[in-house]
């Protein structure tokens, strides 16, 4: 095989052609590469977070944390959030979104308002769920007393299973409204012939939903479920204030648990450690979901 | 090469890098001027608006004494310090002042290099003036202080309501668990339980926790620091805070200190677990039950062991890094300069107790309605922080711990807690895991 010995024009344009790539490529290492390999590079150290003076362990940091139970408890509290929260935004969306896409007289007042729950801060939302969820004074055990429901009141977020249900059912309010948003659009843009000929076929309202609606929304939702998933596997805000991961690690996750070992225990390093696993689990679950999907689709 | 945009207006590379000089110099120049102020970063946990506006009186006091310098008063958390400061001590941009910490904390930093001697701060106030041993708590192994108490705090008083106690009978505070026991168990009805004990993950829980062990007459460590966690002290008290738990609203299981001194004093609970605040909240929040309230160091197991005050001795310290040091150093001695510092006190009297003699005798100090109201509760509770104790520093005979931080943020303590009585865990096992835990912080 014989090369084409370049000309001196050709030289110029491809050394342009780096150049202006350069600065995104620049920006694209300082902002992700170098993080990444910082991160791996403490996980190698035992690191003293307040000094950030270490000693070098290698991978010593990976096999304690593989070896103690508090991981293992809070990735399954990370996958038992991640899935019961997920799923629970994507009904409750994707339900909200087929009645906004009807014509109801409310219509626009009701998408704005729907939003409220994905723009109010973290911090503000988890003191009012705080406020409902309270022993003494709120409003949830009250109605449930009232009701006749129970006889005393509940401990939603000091006991399990409830302090997992409370956290997984704020965490579906809190974000289902982008499901909405992006089923919504997708809605909007169905074909209505598709409905029409299904109602001439003799279709009813369940099957239009499950053979029509449903199918053409799989894109969206394949988008939303993988960012929503990669976004409620890293959730640290709205656990760490409604129950700091307790009672004991019942409700610990592994951001939580990051964070403890970071900033608690200020071992840097291992937290560090903790953070590889977390990217490495959230890598393979990308790539595992986008192969089911694709050969699905295939 | 040369530009042009749609307005016609043209650009050279040497044009462009000259405006980028000048806007550089211009963005430059107000550093320039502010380089001769300094600004002052104060970071503090105890922020009630009545003790913000002291704080500010304070800080004006200071400011107008000290053209040039600022004082930025920003808040923090009893839960939230310990993550806030390691991060702050890591990227280097640190407070220049932190008060209100407890001193177990202050010596974990400084045992790591992070914290400005405080001897001179301590000699500014005057050290004569501080009651005998209020700086022991603080002083470090090499022989300096690490920082001074900015106040004492009985944080683990009996809180009762004298009404309750009447209609149920009982005539005296509780002295030892059985009593309480009794106590409680008479009192709940009503809607209204007998404690609000904390049982959450959190530091309330550990701190308030050791407290019980060493009112069971157990410990954490020995004298020489070696760890001492699985002693018959440390079982009678997992098994009497698992009994009070019955005696807890059901939220305990979450509670911190907001959620536990909020207990006793909106009445939901007939007995309290806190410090002075009780005192101006009930008065402020609840004046129905005010007249009725009053307080005792908590019982112990029995009368043959002595009470464990919990101080967490609230401190003032500066950080190493602190890139005003001496002008931080002499605000921390302004705090204490009386009108200021009982301005402060009387934020939260009661609560935060002074540390200089001079303060307590001085007539402004006690020329104060809740004080006056509450002169023996005061009192008492004045006492029994003066001969306070905590993790860092858990008997008189006890050295040292600069660990004792670590320990508490690592809720290690909490953790075994909830395990045997939340979770139902083995005692042996449950103890014998925070054992370990504790030793792996104590090696680190």
């Amino acid at each position: 095989m014989t090369t084409v010995p370049q000309t001196h024009l050709e030289r110029r344009y491809a050394a342009l052609g780096l150049l202006l790539i350069a600065p995104t490529v620049l920006v694209f290492c300082v902002v992700i590469v170098y993080p990444l390999i910082s991160a791996v590079y403490l996980s190698l150290f035992s690191i003293f977070t307040p000094t950030l003076q270490g000693e070098w362990v290698g991978l010593s940091n990976y096999q304690a944390l593989l070896s103690t139970g508090e991981f293992w408890t809070s990735l399954g509290n990370n996958v038992i959030w991640t899935v019961g929260t997920l799923v629970l935004q994507i009904v409750f969306g994707v339900a909200m979104a087929l009645v906004l896409h009807e014509n109801l007289w409310f219509r626009a007042l009701a998408r704005s308002l729907i939003l409220f729950p994905y723009f109010v801060s973290t911090v503000v939302a988890v003191l009012v769920w705080k406020w409902l969820f309270n022993d003494l004074y709120g409003i949830l055990n009250h109605l449930m007393i009232v009701a006749g429901l129970i006889e005393f009141p509940l401990d939603h977020l000091g006991s399990m299973p409830n302090a997992m249900i409370s956290v997984i059912i704020v965490g579906a309010w809190k974000y289902f409204p982008f499901v909405v948003i992006a089923v919504l659009a997708r809605l909007q843009t169905i074909p209505e012939q598709l409905y029409e000929a299904a109602r001439i076929d003799g279709a009813g309202p369940f099957a239009r939903f499950w053979d029509i609606t449903l199918p053409q929304l799989r894109e969206v939702l394949v988008v939303i479920v993988l960012l929503r998933a990669i976004w409620d596997f890293k959730e640290f805000d709205l656990i760490f204030l409604l129950t700091g991961g307790g009672p004991i690690i019942g409700t610990q996750t592994l951001p939580l648990l990051v964070y403890k070992e970071a900033f608690a225990l200020n071992r840097m390093g291992m937290a560090a450690a903790y953070a590889v696993v977390m990217m490495a689990l959230m890598l393979a679950f990308m790539l595992i979901y986008i192969r089911q999907t694709r050969r699905r689709e295939s | 090469m040369t530009g042009m945009n749609a307005n016609g207006f043209s650009t050279t590379r040497r044009g462009a890098l000259t405006g980028l000089a000048a806007t550089a110099a211009v963005v430059a120049l107000p550093k320039r001027a502010s380089a001769q102020d300094t600004t002052l970063r104060w970071w503090s946990p105890q922020s009630a608006p009545a003790q913000v506006a002291a704080y500010k009186a304070q800080i004006a006091a200071f400011e107008a004494a000290n053209p040039g310098v600022k004082v930025l008063f920003e808040t923090t958390s009893d839960e939230g310090y310990a993550p806030q400061l390691a991060a702050a001590f890591a990227s280097g941009e640190v407070p220049d002042i932190v008060t209100h910490l407890p001193s177990f904390a202050v010596q974990t930093y400084y045992a790591n290099g992070l914290i400005e001697p405080f001897d001179s701060v301590i000699e500014a106030v005057g050290a004569d003036d501080y009651y005998p041993g209020a700086n022991d708590v603080y002083r470090a192994a090499d022989g300096h202080f690490c920082g001074t108490g900015i106040g004492n705090t009985a944080a683990n008083m009996i809180w009762m309501r004298r009404d309750l106690m009447a209609d149920s009978g009982i005539d005296a505070i509780p002295r030892t668990w059985d009593e309480l026991r009794a106590a409680v168990s008479a009192m709940q009805k009503g809607g209204v339980y007998g404690l609000p004990l904390p049982y959450g993950r959190n530091s309330m829980t550990s701190l308030i926790f050791i407290g019980f062990i060493h009112q069971a007459g157990g410990q954490i460590f020995t004298p020489d620091l070696q760890i001492d966690l699985d002693n018959e002290g440390t079982r009678n008290a997992l098994e009497f805070y698992r009994e009070m738990r019955d005696y807890s609203p059901p939220g305990a299981t979450n509670y911190s200190w907001g959620e536990s001194l909020t207990a006793f004093v909106s009445g939901a609970t007939a007995t309290g677990i806190y410090a002075g605040r009780v005192l101006v909240n009930v008065n402020t929040q609840n004046p129905p039950i005010a007249d009725h309230v009053t307080c005792d160091t908590y019982p112990t197991i029995s009368a043959e062991v002595a009470t464990w005050t919990f101080n967490d001795f609230p401190s003032v310290f500066i950080p190493a890094q602190s890139q005003n040091k001496e002008t931080a150093k002499a605000f921390a001695a302004s705090l204490f300069n009386p009108e200021g510092y009982i301005q402060q006190l009387h934020a939260a009297p009661g609560h935060v107790l002074p540390v200089l003699r001079s303060i307590n005798e001085n007539p402004l100090y006690q020329d104060n309605p809740i004080i006056q109201k509450y002169p023996n509760e005061v009192e008492l509770m004045a006492n029994a922080a003066a001969g306070g104790f905590n993790l860092g520093y858990e008997t008189t005979e006890h050295a040292s711990n600069a660990k004792a931080g670590e320990i508490i943020a690592s809720n290690v303590i909490s953790d075994m807690v909830g395990r045997v009585i939340l979770n139902g865990d083995n005692v042996d096992e449950a103890l014998s895991a925070a054992s370990a835990t504790i030793e792996e912080i104590m090696a680190s």
